[in-house]
């Protein structure tokens, strides 16, 4: 009917106000059930997701009763696999499908279910999921491969979008084109390929050079690399730019871990925990600043306190501190500070399994 | 004392305590957008209005959620790369070098029911060549760990050899029942070579230039802080850079980031330039027997989160100098040469030694390598010299003649002593250039044969040759590039 309206314009049709026909009032409106699933996911519980989807499938009655339906499910499924580690069945998953260009992903190809709709339906968390499976299965020159391949199926749909005025999209595909080159840099960045690191990261920063966090990024990369100097220059720019307004906790948290960072690099392990203290005083959910608070105390000689810090952060906010890596901070100084450590890492291993989701590898515990 | 039998009370835990690591793991987080809808689906002018209002009270990111949501939605596109700023401690001995520091968190435990006292705690570093003391309480013993206790200290040692070292740890304590027990603890590792360093010298008219390959043979990236050439007190150093690429990145970028120096793990290598040059010198350049020192490389290497390693090389050698007893050399050769023509050429004779020299005979060797000798010795083919005293000098012309035009080497110019009966290397080849326009003035009038008053026709060839000639003869002079060249 109007297809060639521009994206912006709101057409003035009494169905959009209508909460009766509104197609997207609630996320149970985009696919059945969206809300329960989206919940047990943020929750972790992904044993629970692949149940439901399961269940959803086999129903006599089929809850999934639009094309995209299935796709929707399908991605909570494949996702769910990938976050059990089980990312044989997940690639088989993937294999189930058609390729995605296929019409049979088409709005236009069901004219009466989606009027005035083109272009895929295919959830972009699946091309993603795609493109990650062969690195997890261990093909990692496979998956670099489809990486590179899906940042110009990326910019390519930027072009489509932008040459066709459609504003709204151009964003969304440009937040993607971030999104993949991010992935990107941890992908080299995993495989210490930090020449190449440092150019698209210096990319993304040329994009938006305001841009704090990425910048501390850059630093991060720099430090472990070795290039203090760098990593100064690049936190000093985030201080500047802090300076510059008004700055939420996040941010200002951000500065005085950098700080702190400098400080330990330094080997003035003292100021750096002075820095880590403020920030978890502003943001006690601060677990970076905790993790890290607890490793300059031991650098200190103070072995004892610095487990207590890791314990007491486990205790009161196990939904934050409940991370692999502080886990596996943890354990090596337990296995420093005890001669019979395994009874203690056991301690910790059962209260893991009751509190952690479903997808927290407890092989960090190495017992 | 030798070890002591029987459980002991005490045990050593060592960690060894390089710096940590910024932790690297990407995740599995997404943008909830990217689930829930189709990928085209902002296309749509409905959707676009109404989707992101939806999505955004879904959005649970403040601090008082109490969920794993960060586990699995992005709060910022960077959480993607999986560097939050996390540190993790070094999980495992790993691989130590020479240059390194060494650095270990030691924590003695009291596993037992009771206390012990008067703990005397030593701990030192063995190599092959010495032991070196790292800690030692005796001075002030540890009065007592309590039982489940613990007694901590961090040492640190600087690695200078390669090769086995061992970290003993002892502990002499008096034990629950007040029995003085001895408890030594061993921890073997070995240090090798970080890196390599091969040079080359290569000398282009005064100047030196000295090329540095170096080979990084550890297991990490390196990154190189600082690579500086110490030039000995004689020379003067600079580094020569290859000019920088001119990406087009924007300048905003550029203040930032400068590409580092890093040399990839297990095999990687840089090369460095450096141009060096002879000091200014008093008047003589002394000369001296065999090596010529140039300098040694400071190097420092970082690796993760700064964590340094600093190696000196030996002595860089130049190209060795070797002094003459007998010097020669050409002082002054004629500006122009012509063809046929003899030429004289000013020498120079020095004794460099100490003693009274010669007498000596100057002749120009027959050199087969250029085929038929063009420059050959006008007059007397063996010059003679008298005596020469200690360090003293003679000049002396040499009287030769060119056979052939153009660029022309003189060749083998030979210094024999005949006390000694010694020859000496001939000097380095001259090449001049032989010039002719004689034969042009003669040959011209001749030639010209015109159907024209003779009385004005010869003037007016005269007149023309000479002009000619004249123009001929100022182009040579002056137009023609002379070489005059020593090959070395």
């Amino acid at each position: 009917m109007t297809e060639s309206q521009p994206a912006d314009e709101i057409p003035t049709r009494t169905t959009i106000t209508d909460p009766l026909t509104n197609a997207f009032g609630s996320l149970n409106d985009l696919a059945p059930d969206l809300a329960s699933l989206q919940d047990l996911a943020t929750r972790g519980s992904w044993r629970s997701v692949l149940d439901k989807v399961s269940r959803a499938r086999t129903a006599s009655v089929s809850l999934l009763t639009q094309p995209h339906h299935h796709l929707t499910y399908l991605s909570y499924n494949t996702l769910a696999l990938m976050k059990l580690r089980r990312f044989d069945e997940a690639a088989q998953e993937l294999d189930s499908l058609e390729d995605f260009d296929s019409s049979s992903y088409k709005y236009e190809s069901y004219p009466h279910i989606y009027p005035n709709r083109t272009g895929s339906m295919v959830p972009f968390a699946l091309r993603w999921l795609y493109v990650v499976v062969p690195v997890k299965l261990g093909n990692r020159q496979e998956g670099l491969d489809r990486f590179y391949m899906l940042l110009g199926f990326v910019r390519d749909k930027l072009r489509q979008k932008g040459e066709a005025n459609l504003e709204v999209s151009v964003n969304c595909w440009k937040k993607r084109e971030i999104f993949v080159i991010n992935c990107l840099i941890g992908l080299h960045l995993s495989n210490k390929e930090f020449t190449v690191c440092l150019n698209l990261i210096n990319e993304l920063i040329s994009l938006d050079a305001l841009d704090p966090i990425s910048l501390s990024k850059l630093g991060y990369i720099q430090m472990q690399i070795g290039d203090l100097e760098g990593a100064k220059t690049s936190f000093n720019r985030v201080e500047e730019i802090s300076k510059e307004g008004d700055v939420d906790v996040g941010f200002r948290n951000l500065v005085n871990r950098n700080k702190a960072l400098m400080y330990l690099v330094g080997k003035d392990y003292v100021s750096a925990v002075r820095e880590y203290e403020e920030c978890i005083e502003r943001d006690y959910t601060d677990f970076v600043a905790i993790n890290n608070k607890a490793l300059c105390l031991m650098y200190l000689r103070d072995l004892s306190d610095s487990i207590k810090v890791m314990e007491n952060a486990l205790e009161r906010v196990p939904t934050v501190a409940l991370n692999e890596t502080l886990v596996v901070n943890l354990c090596s100084m337990y296995e420093l500070a005890y001669v019979n450590h395994s009874e203690i890492k056991r301690t910790l291993s059962s209260w893991i399994a009751k509190v952690a989701p479903d997808d927290f590898d407890s092989s960090c515990t190495r017992i | 004392m030798s070890t002591t039998p029987g459980t002991h009370s005490l045990a050593f835990r060592v960690m060894r305590l390089c710096r940590p690591s910024i932790h690297v793991e990407p995740p599995l987080r997404l943008d909830p957008m990217d689930l829930f809808v189709g990928e085209d689906i902002f296309d749509d002018p409905i959707a676009s209005s109404n989707l992101p209002p939806l999505i955004s009270t879904t959005d649970s990111s403040n601090s008082s959620d109490l969920t794993f949501s960060s586990r699995f939605l992005l709060h910022h596109p960077s959480d993607s790369i999986g560097l939050s700023g996390l540190l993790v401690l070094p999980q495992a001995f790993g691989a130590i070098y020479l240059g390194e520091t060494f650095c270990s968190y030691i924590s003695i435990n009291n596993s037992s029911n009771f206390e012990v006292r008067d703990v005397v705690i030593k701990a030192e570093i063995q190599t092959e060549r010495q032991r070196i003391l790292l800690l030692d309480t005796s001075k002030s013993a540890v009065e007592s760990i309590r039982a489940g206790g613990r007694y901590d200290f961090i040492v640190e040692h600087d690695v200078k050899e390669l090769g086995a070292h061992t970290l003993v740890c002892t502990a002499l304590y008096s034990d629950g029942d007040g029995e003085r027990k001895y408890l030594p603890q061993f921890f073997k590792f070995i240090v090798s070579n970080p890196l390599s360093v091969r040079t080359k010298v290569r000398v282009v008219k005064e100047i030196t230039f000295l090329e540095a390959c170096i080979e990084n043979h550890t297991k990490s990236n390196l990154y190189m802080d600082q690579v500086e050439f110490e030039p000995s007190p004689n020379w003067s150093a600079t580094m020569l850079k290859a000019d920088e690429h001119l990406s087009d990145n924007s300048s905003q970028s550029r203040q930032i980031f400068k590409p580092p120096v890093l040399i990839k793990s297990g095999g990687g290598i840089h090369n460095y330039l450096y141009q060096l040059r002879m000091s200014a010198t008093d008047s003589a350049p002394v000369k001296v027997q065999g090596s010529n020192i140039l300098g040694k490389f400071q190097i420092t290497w970082r690796t993760n989160l700064g964590e340094p390693g600093r190696l000196q090389t030996q002595q860089i050698l130049g190209t060795p100098i070797t002094s003459k007893d007998i010097e020669l050399h050409v002082v002054e050769i004629p500006p122009v040469i012509r063809v046929n023509k003899p030429f004289s050429l000013l020498l120079k004779l020095t004794n460099q030694t100490d003693t009274e020299q010669g007498p000596f005979e100057i002749w120009l060797s027959e050199n087969d390598s250029y085929g038929e000798k063009v420059v050959m010795i006008n007059g007397l083919q063996i010059m003679v010299l008298p005596r020469l005293e200690a360090f003293a000098s003679t000049d002396f012309r040499l009287n030769l003649v060119a056979t052939k035009l153009g660029v022309q080497r003189i060749t083998g110019i030979t210094v024999f002593d005949k006390r000694e009966k010694k020859t000496y290397d001939p000097l380095p080849d001259l090449e001049v250039c032989d010039l002719c326009y004689v034969a042009f003035t003669f040959g011209f009038r001749n030639t010209i044969m015109l159907d024209i008053p003779t009385w004005f026709s010869w003037i007016w060839i005269d007149i023309i040759g000479l002009v000619l000639i004249s123009y001929a003869e100022a182009a040579f002079a002056f137009g023609e590039v002379f070489v005059n060249r020593a090959i070395s």
